[in-house]
Formats: structure tokens, C-alpha cells, sequence
């Protein structure tokens, strides 16, 4: 009701309420029957243009929207139309300070964002303006997850279900808010701190299950993805990426320490969803120790993969593994976009796309999981020759060696234990997401171009313990790091542009009819041409952008927002290879713009 | 106490609220009225300048994403050589100096910010004045220095008791087997 007095008697929802009373209806299930979301309303979002219901946009996670009265000949004139202050900046654990990585969701012009805390914001968009309608805070226990949280005080934002919004916090929990009131409803601890797992993604909604994916690769975890129960707030499965013993891919941990119980595999990009068939696609971490790849030989499934799983069950359908025995944490944690485009012969190829922190861009058949193509998309690699134009693996890829060295003379070892990577550990591409235009077939990938320096220390089993670092060393950044925006051509899989620019990309991108957005750690939002990549709008927040944009309608107009709080692993682990963002304030604010 | 401030806004009525601040403060006041450990002033620092940042709130370091803080419940280092890293960082290495105009014009190892040259350590977010430095460098010789294994009653000393983060260590200390295998809770 706090939402009504604040709209006052003209708001649309008030005047529904009054007519339904006046007219006798049950008003409130009337209300509500419009903002219920439902699995009908999740898998048809294009009904829907001017809402942005899926964290990803839709299940096929393309971020794409098809709005386009911001467009290449008119967005010179995009200006800001409201910001709001948001908290969250407080430090916790290791952390000095929070950042903000979330997208925002919208439905029917109110907005849900998160802050790197997991604070659950509900803000009314109409009328040009953002108000404040209420704000969740789950008292996420700061100490307890940010001592555990490798690389940052991060939350990707929310989901919705029913009249819910589901969130988690970096503490572990699954938490429903009532989305009129903004009071709890209840909330399900899913992962356990003590054991070094925190929650940063957004929660996957399908079929009334939440699925959530986990993060702690660095502190010595076994991964998992798991679906909760919407409704009766049990856990239907639980999938754990690293196989167990007699499972298939055991066999892939060939060492004697069991390394396999702590073999990393986190989860903590939220997949995508085929409804076709049923399957989850989602993306899996690199294995732990992250250097020490001697710890734990063999192909060390399914990190670095990515994996499908029967929506139903969470049973394994198929995986496709990108950097076997990973010495250089290239992990796949990556949302996979799946596109059809046509084939050749006249079929339909149907695929998943992953951007991969290997510097390597990957179509694979999501029917089969096959590979179709894999390319390059970051200017420089020094760890491997390519790919096998066959398997999509790495040409120095040996199935018959237990520990892998690709080309060894860059590659960290326990004899080689400084190396210089390309891309660095960081990637290649990191979390922020990609898009695809679907009208064009071009693919956009939120690039780091990277080298950085890996310093190797030896694992062993002792150093394993619950809540400290599970590495196996570390990196430094003696090499200056830049970025781009790469588009890929989908239909021959090949690059079709580069935007360079001059810092990392740690937000990701959207996609429109003719437009890409996109922003920088030093704080300028641009808009790209579609086609071009040339440049056609530029603002600077004054913030770092760590999060991505996206787009929504309200009252028939159209907008863009973005969370600005440079936050992440970058600000404390990476900072030396940008050293002009040390000059980049903490903070936590929300920009949405208009024409 | 902890699920009272935990679930503040939902599960308390007004009244009880109402007790649980002035609890709360009472127990501040109290705390702070108590005799206090000499070197408090020097834990402060430890997290104000983000020591814990990098070698964690028990010293130990360890390998990570920002590579290697050395352990500081392993170190040899005397007082005096605490006092010198903190404040002119260690050349070569990411331990950043804390001291205002160190390599500049406060000599530091011998040399000036020229001599140093890609082994100049990074300037810290932070400066510490020298009592600061002095009073680190105490809370670390008397509470860190040749501490065997990070227990629970130095991890609430340092946090508190209102966070969940030591509840690792009171387990570990539950069932000594799991602790002296350092793989409590990782089974799965």
C-alpha cells in the first residue's frame, strides 16, 4: 500500500483499485493478475518489448531489445533523465568497499535492481522520474561472506515469480520478497559460507524452480548448480559439476589427493534455458588449485565446460569442455547465447554461443554438443596455436597426457613457475555479458585484451583449508590492459568489427535493432552503430562502469539504464594494469537515460 | 543476539526492538569501559590501512588473486623491521609503503623513488603516521607473531561476535580431526 499513497490518487494502479471497488470486482487478484509473472509470460517475453523480464532478457540470453526510438540517427540527443543514490558501498571480509555488477529488471514500469550487498531496490519509472517504492535489505552477514568472496562484493541482480522477487545474497541465501510490499516472504539458505560458497548471480526462473549457481573456485569448493522450489521452498536438485565417484567423468581427476572434492567448477554467470528441449545451458568455472594444474591431472571435468542439464531432473545431457586440465584459470563461466542460424545445406544450425575467458569464441550444436566453430576474438594469444579445426580443441591438446602444457614455454608450471599469459587470467571475457542481434547475426563480446603474469605455487594438501585461498599462486599485472567491443559474424564465424577503447570492458553490452551499448571502467556509457562500431553517443558518469546496460519502455517512451559502482575483482586484484582507474571513486548510483 | 540484529525489521515487535538497542548500547559502553588490551589502538590500524585486505585478519596471508602477502605469523622480523616494511612498503613486491613522502623525502632501504625504479612498491590507499606504525607493529608482535594455527577466540577478537565468519574455527576446534586435516567441511 506504501506504493499507492506514494503514486498518488491519479497513479493508473490506484484508479484500478478504486474502479474495481466501486464496480464490486475483487480489485486486488485483478491488479494482480497483470504483474503475476508466470512461465507463459518468461517464455514469450517479446509479447512484452517494453519490459525487461529475464536477467539475460530472454531464455536464449541474447540481450537483445528490439525498441528502437533510441536509435543511430537520434541517440546523439540521449540525455539523462533521472539517476538515484543507491547504498551498498561498505566493505566486508577482505573488501573495502562494495560495487555495483546487477542488471535491472522492469516490469510494467517498475524497476528491481540489487545492490553488491544483495539490497533489493523497487523503483516506480513512471512519469520521467524514479521513486523509491521500498528497499529489502537481507542484513547480509558482511564479514562472514566478504572473507570468502574472491573477487568482489558483487550481486547480478533479481529475478521475479508469481507476485515474487527472488534474489540471492552473497551469504548463501534464496531470498522471496513480496513485490508490492517489499517484505520477506522467506528466503532458503542454498549455499554454505563456511565452506567458502558465496551467491553473486542473478537466479535462473524456470518451470517454479529458482536455479542458482555458485561461487568459491578459489577458495576450494566442489560446484554446483541447484533448483529450488518455488513454491514449496525444497530443493528439487542439485547438479555438482565436478563428478562424484562412479559417476561418468571421475575419471578425469587422475591424482591421489582427491582433488576432485575441492576441484573448484563454480556456476556463478546465470545460464540460459531451451524450452525446446528442456535444457539448461549454463556455464561452468575453472578448476582449483587455479595454477597448479600438476595437483589434479587429467581433464579435470566439467570445469571449463559448458554444460546441459535436463531442466527437469538437472541430469547431465551433454558437455563441451574448452580448456582441459586449465592451467591458467580460463574459466567458462559464461552465459551461452543460443541463436539459430541457417546452415549451410539448407537446415537450421542451433547453437550456443560462449565468449570464453581462453580468448576464444565457441558455436556449438546445443542439440549435441558439438563443435560447429571457435575463433579468436581478442587480438593477442601466446597459450595455444589455435584450435582443432575438428574437435574445437586446443591443437596442443593430448589426450593420451595426464597433464597438459599447451605451449609450454608460456604456460605456468611447477618448472616454469613464472609465466606470462595472453589473455590474462581475468580473460579474454569475464562475466559482462554479450549480445546478439538477431537481425544482423552479429554477436557483440565485451572484451578485456590482456597479457598478465602468473606466479606459480606448488599445492599441497595441507594448504587446503575451508575459507582460505585454494589457488595454487597468483597473478600481477606488469602489462598494460585495454579492451573492446568484437563482433562476431554468426553466420560464417568470423569477426566482423572491433571498437577498441582504452580500459578493460567489465560491463558488457546490449544490443538493439541498430545500436550496441556499452560502457568503460572509467565511466563513459556509449552507444555503438549496430553495423560499424562506430562511436554515436557518449556520456560520462564520473563512476566506473561495472555492469550492464539495458533497455525498457514506460508510459511509450523508451529508456536506457545502468548501475555505476566500479567494484569486482578488478579494483583490488587488477588495478595495476589500469592505473589511471585508481583514480575512480567507490560508489553506487543508478543512471537511466532519454531522449 | 546475532538472529535478533540479523532479521531486525521482521521478527522483533516494537518494544523488543527498543531493548535490543539499548542492549546493544549498554554492551558498547561496557566494552569500551572496560580495561582494554594496550595494543587495540594497533588493531584499529591493522584494519583501517586494509592489512587484513591482503594477509587476512590472522596474518597468515596466503596465495590468492593479489599473489602472495607473506605470513606474518611466520615472520622473523623484528619490531623495527615491521615498523620499516610497513612504512617503505618492500621494493619488488606488492606490500605498498604507508609512509607520507617515503623514497621522496623520507629515505627508505637507501634509495629515492629513482633508485627504486620498477621495484618501487605501491603507495598504499593509506598513510600511517609513525604512532600508528609503532602501535601495527605492537599489535602484530603480540597477537600475530609465531601464533601457531588461526583460532576462535582470535577471530571473534578481531571481528566480533556479531558476524557468522569464526564459526569455521569453532568447528574446527568441535572435531579436531577434521581441523588437523585443515579439510573440515570440504567433503563436499
Amino acid at each position: 500500500m506504501k506504493r499507492f499513497t506514494k503514486h498518488g490518487l491519479l497513479g493508473q494502479a490506484s484508479v484500478l483499485v478504486l474502479l474495481g471497488a466501486a464496480i464490486g470486482l475483487a480489485s486486488v487478484p485483478l491488479a494482480r493478475a497483470a504483474d503475476e509473472v508466470t512461465q507463459d509470460r518468461l517464455l514469450n517475453v517479446d509479447k512484452e518489448p517494453g519490459n525487461w523480464l529475464h536477467h539475460h532478457k530472454n531464455y536464449s540470453a541474447t540481450r537483445f531489445s528490439n525498441l528502437k526510438d533510441i536509435n543511430k540517427d537520434n541517440v546523439k540527443n540521449l540525455k539523462v533523465a533521472w539517476t538515484m543514490h543507491l547504498a551498498g558501498v561498505e566493505g566486508g571480509g577482505i573488501w573495502t568497499h562494495g560495487g555495483l555488477e546487477g542488471t535491472p529488471i522492469v516490469e510494467n514500469g517498475f524497476m528491481y535492481v540489487t545492490d553488491g550487498w544483495g539490497s533489493v531496490y523497487k523503483i516506480d519509472a513512471h512519469g520521467g522520474k524514479g521513486e523509491l517504492l521500498w528497499k529489502m535489505d537481507p542484513k547480509t552477514d558482511h564479514d562472514w561472506a566478504g572473507a570468502v568472496a574472491c573477487c568482489g562484493v558483487d550481486n547480478r541482480g533479481v529475478a521475479l515469480w508469481g507476485d515474487l522477487v527472488i534474489s540471492h545474497t552473497l551469504d548463501g541465501r534464496l531470498v522471496a520478497t513480496n513485490k508490492q510490499t517489499g517484505q520477506v516472504a522467506w528466503q532458503r539458505q542454498v549455499a554454505d559460507p563456511n565452506k567458502g560458497e558465496v551467491l553473486t548471480g542473478a537466479p535462473l526462473i524456470v518451470k517454479n524452480m529458482a536455479i542458482t549457481g555458485v561461487a568459491g573456485a578459489e577458495y576450494g569448493i566442489r560446484g554446483w548448480v541447484a533448483a529450488t522450489d518455488l513454491t514449496t521452498q525444497k530443493e528439487v536438485w542439485r547438479t555438482h559439476t565436478i563428478p562424484g565417484k562412479g559417476e561418468p567423468g571421475h575419471e578425469t581427476w587422475k591424482d591421489a589427493n582427491n582433488a576432485a572434492a575441492s576441484g573448484g567448477g563454480s556456476t556463478w554467470v546465470t545460464g540460459s534455458y531451451d524450452p525446446a528441449t528442456d535444457t539448461i545451458i549454463w556455464g561452468i568455472g575453472n578448476p582449483g588449485p587455479d595454477w597448479d594444474n600438476q595437483y589434479r591431472p587429467g581433464d579435470n571435468l566439467y570445469t571449463d565446460s559448458s554444460l546441459a542439464l535436463d531442466a527437469s531432473t538437472g541430469k547431465i545431457k551433454w558437455h563441451y569442455q574448452h580448456t582441459p586440465n586449465d592451467p591458467y584459470d580460463y574459466d567458462s563461466v559464461a552465459e551461452n547465447v543460443l541463436v539459430d542460424v541457417p546452415a549451410p545445406n539448407g537446415s537450421t544450425l542451433k547453437l550456443a554461443l560462449e565468449a570464453d575467458r581462453n580468448g576464444f569464441a565457441y558455436a556449438i550444436d546445443r542439440t549435441t554438443g558439438k563443435f560447429i566453430w571457435g575463433l579468436p576474438f581478442v587480438k593477442k594469444v601466446t597459450w595455444t596455436k589455435g584450435l582443432d579445426q575438428e574437435t574445437g580443441k586446443p591443437i596442443e591438446y593430448d589426450a593420451n597426457k595426464q597433464v597438459q602444457t599447451y605451449i609450454t614455454a608460456v604456460t605456468p608450471s611447477r618448472e616454469n613457475k613464472v609465466a606470462d599469459i595472453c589473455p590474462g587470467n581475468m580473460g579474454g571475457k569475464n562475466w559482462p555479458p554479450t549480445a546478439y542481434n538477431p537481425d544482423l547475426k552479429l554477436w557483440y563480446i565485451p572484451v578485456i585484451e590482456s597479457c598478465n603474469r602468473i606466479t606459480l605455487e606448488e599445492s599441497v594438501p595441507e594448504k587446503l583449508k575451508a575459507r582460505e585461498f585454494w589457488t595454487g599462486g597468483g597473478p600481477s599485472q606488469p602489462f598494460k590492459i585495454t579492451g573492446s567491443v568484437t563482433a562476431i559474424d554468426v553466420t560464417s564465424g568470423k569477426i566482423a568489427g572491433k571498437f577498441e577503447t582504452p580500459f578493460p570492458n567489465l560491463g558488457g553490452v546490449l544490443a538493439t535493432p541498430d545500436l550496441v551499448f556499452s560502457g568503460q571502467p572509467s565511466g563513459e556509457v556509449m552507444a555503438l552503430d549496430a553495423k560499424t562500431l562506430e562511436k554515436k553517443w557518449e556520456f560520462n558518469t564520473g563512476g566506473g562502469v561495472n555492469a550492464p546496460p539495458m533497455t525498457f519502455m514506460v508510459d511509450g517512451k523508451q529508456y536506457v539504464a545502468i548501475l555505476v559502482g566500479l567494484g569486482g575483482a578488478w579494483d583490488k586484484w587488477f588495478i595495476d594494469a589500469t592505473p589511471e582507474l585508481k583514480r575512480i571513486q567507490p560508489g553506487s548510483m543508478l543512471y537511466v537515460f532519454a531522449l | 543476539m546475532t538472529n535478533g540484529k540479523r532479521y531486525f525489521d521482521t521478527a522483533l515487535t516494537g518494544a523488543a526492538a527498543v531493548a535490543v538497542v539499548l542492549s546493544t548500547i549498554y554492551g558498547a559502553l561496557a566494552q569500551s569501559a572496560a580495561p582494554s588490551d594496550p595494543t587495540d589502538a594497533g588493531k584499529a590500524v591493522f584494519k583501517r590501512a586494509n592489512c587484513f585486505g591482503c594477509h587476512k585478519w590472522h596474518g597468515n596471508g596466503g596465495g590468492g588473486y593479489g599473489g602472495d602477502a607473506l605470513s606474518l605469523r611466520k615472520t622473523e622480523l623484528t619490531r623495527e623491521q615491521i615498523m620499516e616494511t610497513v612504512g617503505c612498503g618492500r621494493p619488488g613486491t606488492g606490500m605498498p609503503f604507508f609512509t607520507r613522502g617515503a623514497y621522496d623525502t623520507v629515505k627508505c632501504h637507501d634509495m629515492n623513488r629513482q633508485d627504486a625504479g620498477d621495484h618501487m612498491p605501491p603507495e598504499a590507499n593509506t598513510f600511517l603516521r609513525p604512532n600508528d606504525i609503532e602501535a601495527v607493529a605492537d599489535y602484530v608482535i603480540a597477537h600475530i607473531k609465531g601464533k601457531g594455527e588461526p583460532n576462535y577466540t582470535e577471530c571473534v577478537a578481531f571481528f566480533g561476535d556479531t558476524s557468522r565468519v569464526c564459526d569455521v574455527y569453532k568447528k574446527a576446534e568441535a572435531q579436531p580431526t577434521a581441523g588437523s586435516t585443515g579439510g573440515g567441511g570440504k567433503a563436499n
